[in-house]
């Protein structure tokens, strides 16, 4: 860089934080003013009716998202849903999260298929599908929770088609257990990026009128499977 | 050059007359509405969901400097960088610096109102940059040229043939469609373009978890999602009032937005973000900064009636079911936050003297206090705002010397009826000559629309005075 350039721009650059510490100082000034507290909530106020059967509910919540859930029994039938959902899609490639448990399942439902796998990249903007697994299912609001973990940030929102792969003993009943779980486990200290996911992308912001497949998926499949 | 109140009552009258304008934000709203009851009707007790969502944000207002602290602290040790910003200024020379320094020349941006409120595109455009924005309703009003009409739906002052129109000038003349599908279907094309040849992406906050040290980010289109995972940088800029202490307070939070801002039981994609892509993850930004804005917001903690403002989620539930905002609707605020929100809010942020008169076009019939999912008290700061206003003296003088005369009446019960007999005859004589709606007419304001007030025959005291003799007798 010239040095006037340079010059020029430490000259603009206010430094890392200048305004840091005024900042802070009027907030500290600002909060020594007393505010009276209204009374506190009642504790025995319950907010979100009880999730009684995690299962069902999140079957409810996933039509009520517009997303496909399909409940299998086993791998084998996992496997047979997947080459369902993979032979209604158009030719061309796939991305995988490269984890051994989805590399014996594409072996059986998707031969011949170009595949990527997470470990060679983010997924390419002409995929056809995505295919992960994720952290946790949320019965309360019919919604997955993903990480970075999951194949990467792009792995759920880059291609037409995000299908995953999960079992029944990852359904969480309600938010507040997924955010305590994910706190606890420290999942945003390995992760840069989790994301609670509920339904395909979709907009309303033409006369307020739904449309599903906005920039990320028009489909969201989960592959439900009882057996661990 | 014609005031802020002045553009207020222009645009306020011919929007209030337009019927086309009528017609788009009656059913936009009526659509609103309905979502919004039956997503009200899905949470088991509301009144405790807005109570708990307001001890969220109180606790969190309450010991900002330590939240944000917090945040910062976890933040940094992820690799990523945070920038305190004590106005606009300051904000747009870090984004435009560092975009200059990394040798950005083009940037996706999912909707930021704070990035409106600073207006960091254009700052960013004079600098050479293309910025693009990506939420299907902010790029229809950036092709018009025009702000947001609405904090969550900007484009909702458009109809779908409008919009056709639109991309057909702006985009590709071929387009025979005005099916929203295929409206979005194009500028999901154009703009999947620039997600993949942008060098940096720019987002809001919804959140800023302390605890956790990461921003929580609501969309519901993924275009949010693609600005923070396509672009080898990712800039967050953010009020400093976002933050809330735990991740857990989202199990409440995100489902309230959601429910007040479109009535979805909770957004598609509620994001968290705390860095830079990590060693060994797929992909990701390289980069990530996090710009917190102030921009007035620290004084408002000093104000014991109204710190409780920065409570706000910006959801836009005051926004629908204001009366007010439903005539006018959202350009003729002329601020970057529009309706009742906007009307407590722009005078703390850009001068009481220049937006006072926000304050005062409202019935305050408290619609907006009844749905705020975080419990502010609008309507009184309204009133309060009214006061404030006085007290600062700014009022005209023409107003001051009428509440004078109007004191010295009020105080002397002979000069009071002195008045009363003189403007009665005055207004007889005046009417009786045909001067009635012209400018001599001092109730021309409410005659030019109504037909004009019968004029008492006689006083009210002398009324009274007659209807007790007779009652005594």
């Amino acid at each position: 860089m010239p040095q006037a350039q340079a010059e020029a721009q430490t000259k603009e650059t206010p430094s890392e934080n200048s305004s840091r510490d005024r900042i802070l100082q009027q907030i500290r000034a600002g909060l020594r003013t007393v505010v009276p507290e209204p009374p506190a909530l009642a504790s025995d106020r319950v907010i979100f009716e009880p999730v009684a059967n995690p299962l069902e509910r999140f079957q409810q919540e996933c039509v009520l998202n517009l997303m496909e859930c399909a409940l299998t029994a086993d791998r084998a039938a996992s496997a047979r849903q997947l080459s369902q959902v993979l032979q209604s899609l158009p030719e061309g490639e796939i991305f995988v999260q490269d984890d051994p448990s989805l590399r014996q399942l594409i072996e059986v439902a998707a031969p011949g298929r170009p595949i990527r796998w997470s470990s060679q990249g983010a997924p390419a903007e002409a995929s056809q599908a995505t295919i992960t697994l994720a952290d946790a299912l949320i019965a309360q609001t019919g919604s997955i929770l993903v990480t970075a973990g999951c194949g990467g940030r792009g792995a759920s929102v880059i291609a037409p088609c995000h299908i995953v792969y999960a079992t029944v003993d990852q359904l969480v009943p309600d938010l507040t257990t997924a955010l305590s779980r994910a706190s606890r486990d420290g999942i945003l200290d390995r992760n840069s990026f989790a994301c609670v996911i509920s339904g395909s992308s979709r907009t309303a912001d033409i006369e307020k009128i739904l449309v599903q497949g906005a920039h990320g998926p028009r489909r969201l499949v989960v592959i439900l499977q009882r057996e661990s | 050059m014609s005031t802020a109140a002045q553009r207020f009552l222009q645009d306020a009258a011919i929007k209030s007359a337009d019927l086309l304008h009528r017609e788009v934000i009656r059913r936009g709203m009526d659509s609103y509405d309905a979502a919004h009851l039956k997503g009200r009707a899905r949470i088991k007790d509301w009144e405790a969901a807005r109570q708990r969502c307001r001890e969220i944000k109180r606790e969190a207002i309450n010991h900002l400097d330590r939240y944000l602290l917090q945040f910062e602290e976890k933040v940094i040790a992820r690799g990523g960088h945070v920038f305190w910003a004590a106005n606009s200024e300051e904000a747009c020379t870090y984004v435009k610096n560092l975009a200059t320094r990394l040798g950005v020349r083009t940037v996706v941006k999912s909707k930021s109102m704070v990035t409106e409120e600073i207006r960091l595109s254009p700052a960013l455009e004079k600098a050479g940059i293309k910025v693009w924005e990506t939420d299907l309703g902010e790029f229809i009003v950036q092709l018009r040229d025009e702000p947001p009409y609405h904090i969550v739906t900007p484009a909702m002052h458009l109809n779908r043939s409008q919009i056709a129109q639109l991309f057909r000038e702006k985009l590709d003349p071929a387009i025979d469609s005005d099916d929203p599908v295929d409206l979005m279907a194009v500028a999901r094309r154009k703009l999947r373009e620039a997600f993949f040849a942008a060098e940096m992406g720019i987002s809001g906050a919804n959140f800023l978890v302390a605890d956790a040290g990461v921003v929580a980010i609501s969309t519901n289109e993924g275009n949010g999602r693609l600005c923070t995972s396509v672009p080898p940088i990712h800039v967050v800029v953010t009020g400093i009032e976002k933050v809330i202490p735990r991740l857990e307070d989202l199990a409440v939070l995100w489902p309230v937005l959601a429910t007040s801002g479109t009535g979805q039981g909770i957004t598609t994609y509620s994001t968290l973000i705390g860095g830079p892509r990590r060693a060994g993850e797929t992909d990701g930004p390289e980069e990530f900064h996090v710009v917190l804005v102030d921009n007035g917001r620290s004084a408002l903690l000093a104000d014991a009636e109204q710190r409780e403002v920065l409570h706000c989620i910006r959801c836009g539930a005051c926004l629908n079911i204001c009366p007010v905002f439903r005539h006018v609707g959202g350009h003729t605020y002329g601020t970057t936050y529009p309706g009742p929100i906007g009307s407590v809010l722009t005078p703390h942020l850009n001068g009481i003297k220049e937006f006072k008169h926000l304050s005062f076009a409202s019935s305050l019939c408290g619609a907006c206090s009844s749905v705020c999912p975080v419990k502010i008290d609008l309507h009184h700061h309204l009133l309060q705002n009214r006061r404030n206003a006085t007290e600062a003296g700014a009022t005209k003088s023409s107003e001051r010397a009428m509440f004078r005369i109007w004191r010295a009446a009020m105080g002397s019960p002979s000069l009071y009826a002195l008045g009363g007999w003189t403007v009665r005859k005055s207004l007889r004589l005046l009417y009786a000559l045909g001067l009635a709606e012209t400018f001599l007419d001092p109730m021309r304001v409410w005659n030019r629309y109504r037909s004009s007030m019968p004029l008492p025959s006689e006083s009210f005291r002398a009324k009274w005075r007659k209807n007790r003799a007779a009652s005594s007798s």
